[in-house]
């Protein structure tokens, strides 16, 4: 229908124009001319009939669907005749593109979804701060999380959680699970029902009434078949008989933890709760609230709590942070630096396909004057370049989405499962990251489709017709220009990536102060319910390592409470004895960890004076400590260590004695020196959960088994979990850095590529533009060298002006990193040196072909050309 | 496209609408003689661009102020030429634009060479 009126309407204008046109010729024939001449001064004086049909078509109003076909129809002609440029246009901004899109995908799943909560916006997480110390993240005391519950009055609900290994036996193997010991209200804070079943009441998170556990739908699925009849049936959490309540639904998790398990968390106002921070609290603020007035609140009654009980809560408020920044605050700037990375990758990608467009338009120049002269009005001309540029981009797109399908799987398999990252299972391509890709391929389209189609619009065809030989003195200085801007950038994120690998090979080569070969490490958390009596407890761990020592091949074994380089430490506050009992807002604090005999022998710290803890030291008997290095020189200055006597506040009968003195080794991270350390005997103070370290012969992973039986013939219940090797838990501590310094590794490399082929293309075209002014030289007695140099000259001044240009903006954007490098400064001069030196090595590396070439120009076959 | 000489008039926007309206007036026309007309009476000064003509016939007619028919005239009476012709709504509108068009040059008048004082 529409197109059969269409075609009328066209035969009816066709029809219109001729018979005007001869009535035309027909006047000028009866004006006396002859009748080629009337039929062509007729023609002259009607102007172009071409175009008047489009400007007619355009009333009509069916122009720009039908040209818009007709464009892309032409566009793809054009890029199937010349599928070198294609490729190569395609390729580079499909890597621009592709790079951008997989960071953008781990950007949008971490930093900007929300979270999967009702109102999530409404959520925060409360910490206790202690600026005097810099402790602006600390977990919670119960007595003050009791009072901020009680005494602010801008939440809505205020819920405790705390991590939990829990073991799960009697359903065939003992199963160490992620568990997590949380308020009641936990459920209704985030807003989210059991998928079965129900919540915990507020009953239940009375001691005693605390045997009921909710599960993961994982869980759920895992170990139960998803039977729905799961819900009452009795199991065994921790040796405790527990009732299933409910299950949650799939997926449900804190951005930072999934557990499997939820078990009510008993607080309430008794001694067992009164010291020690280690809650983490999570809060939803009520509807109205600006996060300033509960921050103010909460402020008030943390500052009452600090004059209520001094002793404690001297010197410590209370801040509340955004539950999704809060969870996210470690990966935001590495991921908005990478972001920023990628970014620069597809500049350079557009400014090479800029050139590339640039030189090909300058090749085009005389079929454009033609069909400017057949009738394409100057805006038309654009539509098609542009229609160009944007078939070029939404190919690039299709590529680069399978660029980054595959990227972001790989850049999810570098991150290892057992840190922390945040959020990591939602990583995944969606409608966004769709949006996002194609925003950005059309934007590029119109970034490096500008400069062609401007030079197109400024053809004048009876010029370019008329004088054949085509000027572009102009254009090749936008050209040039643009190559500089691909050396400038690509010089920048060479020196980001050249200052990361410095950095790590700084942060690898740090020595840790223990060893990592031949180690084998595994978590275990004893059965309060079998276990719960503390002499009990002592000689279980110690019959443990005595079996794990027995078994062939292994050297020493021993346990600590948190591993080294897995983010953990613990603090406590001590006197010495003659200081009489320590008081916990001013009394001295240290690090301490609780170690078993054994511990230091195994992972290889060695002793600088005294003794390490040994069999003499049993439970009950006195208390002995060892103390780290840092230790003595910040708190014994000028004494003998050895035989002093320590309150420590942690729960050991005090006073303690100073037995040993170890080397100083890093804890927390790789990143942070080691600080004074108390180290607490474990089969002392034995504690419910510990990480036992074996030393082996051989390859520790083949002992696996052996040791696995050794502590099941103890115990056959006892879960083990995170079984790894000590170079593994190396391995993964670096493994943020590492990956940060692997993605600007690969995108850095990428962009130097890119910018070897923008320089490349500029010098070569600028050869193959000037062979005739070349071939003159040459035939006026200008040596190869000469013309050779007068190349090489060419893109020396491009790699000089752009290394100039890129080291002030290296400098500017390094300033970014300061907080991602290690002992680096983020201006660093010898690694400007060697980024700028190797960029202006390569600039003349890719200038050295066409120089090459140039100095091989024939002056007959040049001076016959064109 | 064809040169212009400088001391042609370049037409004002809108106002090729009008002058096409306008000659219409005087009966069915086809577009050679609305072109030449426009010519013939300006003595030359204006002249019409195919290239603009056509373009403003079809949308004059898209908005319904003129109405087009494929009619035999000519000396033989054996060719057939699409005459355009002025509607109701075409005649209504030439009225509106020849009192704004007035207006207008009595403005331009008044700042060009402003009435002496008295």
């Amino acid at each position: 229908m529409f197109w059969r009126k269409r075609k009328a309407r066209e035969q009816d204008l066709e029809r219109e124009l001729r018979s005007d046109l001869e009535l035309e010729a027909e006047e000028q024939r009866e004006n006396g001319a002859n009748a080629e001449e009337s039929q062509y001064t007729a023609r002259r004086a009607f102007g172009n009939a071409s175009l008047i049909k489009e400007d007619v078509r355009e009333v009509w109003g069916w122009l720009t669907f039908e040209q818009l076909i007709q464009d892309v129809r032409y566009a793809f002609r054009i890029l199937r005749k010349s599928p070198g440029f294609t490729v190569t246009a395609v390729l580079s901004l499909a890597l621009g593109i592709g790079a951008n899109t997989a960071i953008f995908t781990v950007v949008n799943a971490v930093l900007l979804r929300p979270l999967p909560f009702p109102q999530p916006d409404r959520l925060v997480q409360l910490w206790e701060t202690k600026p005097s110390k810099s402790y602006f993240r600390n977990v919670v005391n119960p007595f003050n999380f009791l009072d901020w519950r009680e005494r602010t009055h801008s939440f809505e609900g205020m819920a405790a959680v705390t991590g939990l290994n829990t073991n799960l036996t009697g359903l065939g193997d003992p199963v160490a699970l992620q568990g997590m010991q949380v308020s009641p209200n936990f459920f209704s804070v985030l807003g989210i029902s059991p998928a079965l079943g129900r919540s915990f009441l507020p009953d239940e998170g009375r001691p005693g009434h605390e045997h009921v556990a909710v599960l993961s739908f994982a869980l759920w699925q895992s170990r139960f078949g998803g039977d729905p009849a799961v819900v009452g049936r009795k199991i065994i959490v921790d040796g405790e008989p527990s009732t299933v309540i409910g299950v949650m639904p799939r997926g449900f998790r804190l951005p930072k933890y999934t557990p499997d398990i939820w078990t009510p968390l008993p607080i309430v106002r008794s001694k067992d709760w009164e010291s020690g921070r280690f809650l983490q609290v999570i809060a939803r603020l009520k509807p109205g609230v600006t996060l300033e007035q509960a921050r103010q609140d909460l402020r008030r009654v943390a500052w009452q709590n600090a004059i209520e009980r001094p002793d404690f809560d001297k010197g410590w408020s209370a801040e509340a942070i955004p539950m999704l920044s809060d969870a996210t605050e470690n990966v935001r700037l590495p991921l908005l630096v990478l972001l920023g990375a990628v970014g620069l990758v597809l500049l350079i990608a557009c400014a090479n396909v800029a050139n590339l467009l640039l030189m090909r338009a300058a090749g085009r120049l005389r079929e454009i004057a033609i069909r400017a002269a057949l009738g394409a009005g100057r805006r038309r001309l654009l539509q098609q370049m542009l229609s160009e540029s944007l078939l070029l981009a939404f190919l690039a797109c299709a590529a680069g989405l399978a660029f980054a399908y595959v990227g972001v799987k790989a850049l999810i398999a570098m991150i290892p499962a057992q840190t922390q990252f945040p959020r990591l299972d939602t990583i995944h391509i969606d409608g966004w990251v769709l949006l996002f890709a194609l925003a950005l391929s059309i934007a590029s389209a119109l970034i490096f489709g500008l400069a062609p189609s401007f030079q197109v619009s400024q053809v004048a065809p009876h010029e370019t017709l008329q004088i054949g030989a085509i000027r572009t003195a102009a254009k090749s200085v936008l050209r040039q220009a643009l190559v500089v801007v691909e050396i400038a950038v690509s010089l920048i994120l060479l020196f980001g990536a050249g200052l990361m690998l410095r950095s790590f090979h700084r942060l690898i080569s740090v020595d840790p102060g223990f060893e990592t070969r031949h180690i084998l490490t595994m978590g275990m958390f004893t059965s309060p319910a079998k276990y719960s009596d503390d002499h009990k407890r002592a000689d279980y761990f110690t019959r443990l390592l005595e079996n794990i020592r027995a078994v062939p091949g292994a050297k020493a074994a021993g346990s600590v409470h948190f591993l080294p380089l897995e983010g953990a430490m613990s603090g406590s506050c001590f006197t010495r004895a003659e200081e009489g009992p320590p008081v916990p807002s001013t009394s001295p604090s240290a690090d301490f960890l609780v170690v078993s005999p054994g511990y230091f022998e195994a992972i290889g710290t060695p002793l600088v004076s005294g003794r390490f803890f040994d069999t003499r030291d049993h439970f009950g008997k006195r208390s002995v400590i060892m103390v780290n290095q840092q230790f003595v020189k910040r708190f014994l200055t000028g004494r003998n260590p050895i035989g002093q006597d320590l309150n420590v506040c942690w729960t050991v009968k005090n006073p303690a004695e100073i037995v040993g003195v170890v080397a100083d080794a890093r804890q927390t991270e790789l990143q942070t020196a080691p600080k004074p350390t108390i180290f607490v005997n474990n089969l002392q103070a034995p504690m419910y959960f510990a990480q036992l370290v074996v030393r082996t012969t051989g390859d520790p992973v083949r002992m696996t088994r052996a040791i696995e039986g050794a502590i099941h013939r103890v115990d056959p219940d006892q879960p083990l979990t995170h079984i790894e090797t000590m170079d593994q838990v190396f391995s993964d501590s670096v493994a943020q850095p590492r990956l940060q310094l692997v993605l600007l590794l690969v995108f850095s490399g990428i962009a130097a590529l890119l910018a070897i082929v923008g320089v490349y293309g500029v010098v070569a075209y600028s050869v193959a533009q000037r062979t005739r002014e070349i071939g003159i030289r040459v035939a006026l007695g200008a040596q190869q060298t000469d013309v050779g140099r007068m190349v090489l000259r060419e893109g020396a001044i491009l790699a000089v002006a752009g290394s100039v240009i890129g080291a002030a903006g290296a400098l500017a954007a390094a300033r970014v990193m300061r907080t991602l490098l290690f002992e680096t400064a983020p201006a660093d001069p010898l690694t400007l040196g060697i980024v700028v030196v190797a960029v202006i090595a390569i600039a003349l590396l890719a200038t050295l072909i066409p120089a090459r070439r140039a100095a091989q120009v024939d002056p007959m076959t040049a001076l016959r050309y064109e | 496209m064809p040169k212009k000489p400088s001391d042609r008039i370049e037409l004002l926007q809108g106002t090729l609408d009008m002058l096409i309206l306008r000659t219409l007036l005087f009966g069915p026309a086809h577009g050679h003689q609305i072109a030449k007309h426009i010519q013939r009476t300006t003595d030359d000064l204006l002249q019409v661009e195919h290239g603009s003509l056509y373009p403003a016939l079809h949308r004059l007619e898209r908005k319904g102020w003129l109405s087009a028919k494929w009619e035999v005239a000519g000396k033989d009476l054996k060719r057939e030429f699409k005459y355009y012709r002025l509607t109701a709504a075409g005649k209504r509108q030439l009225t509106a634009e020849e009192s704004k068009w007035k207006r207008m040059a009595g403005a331009i008048a008044r700042v060009m060479w402003p009435a002496e004082e008295g």
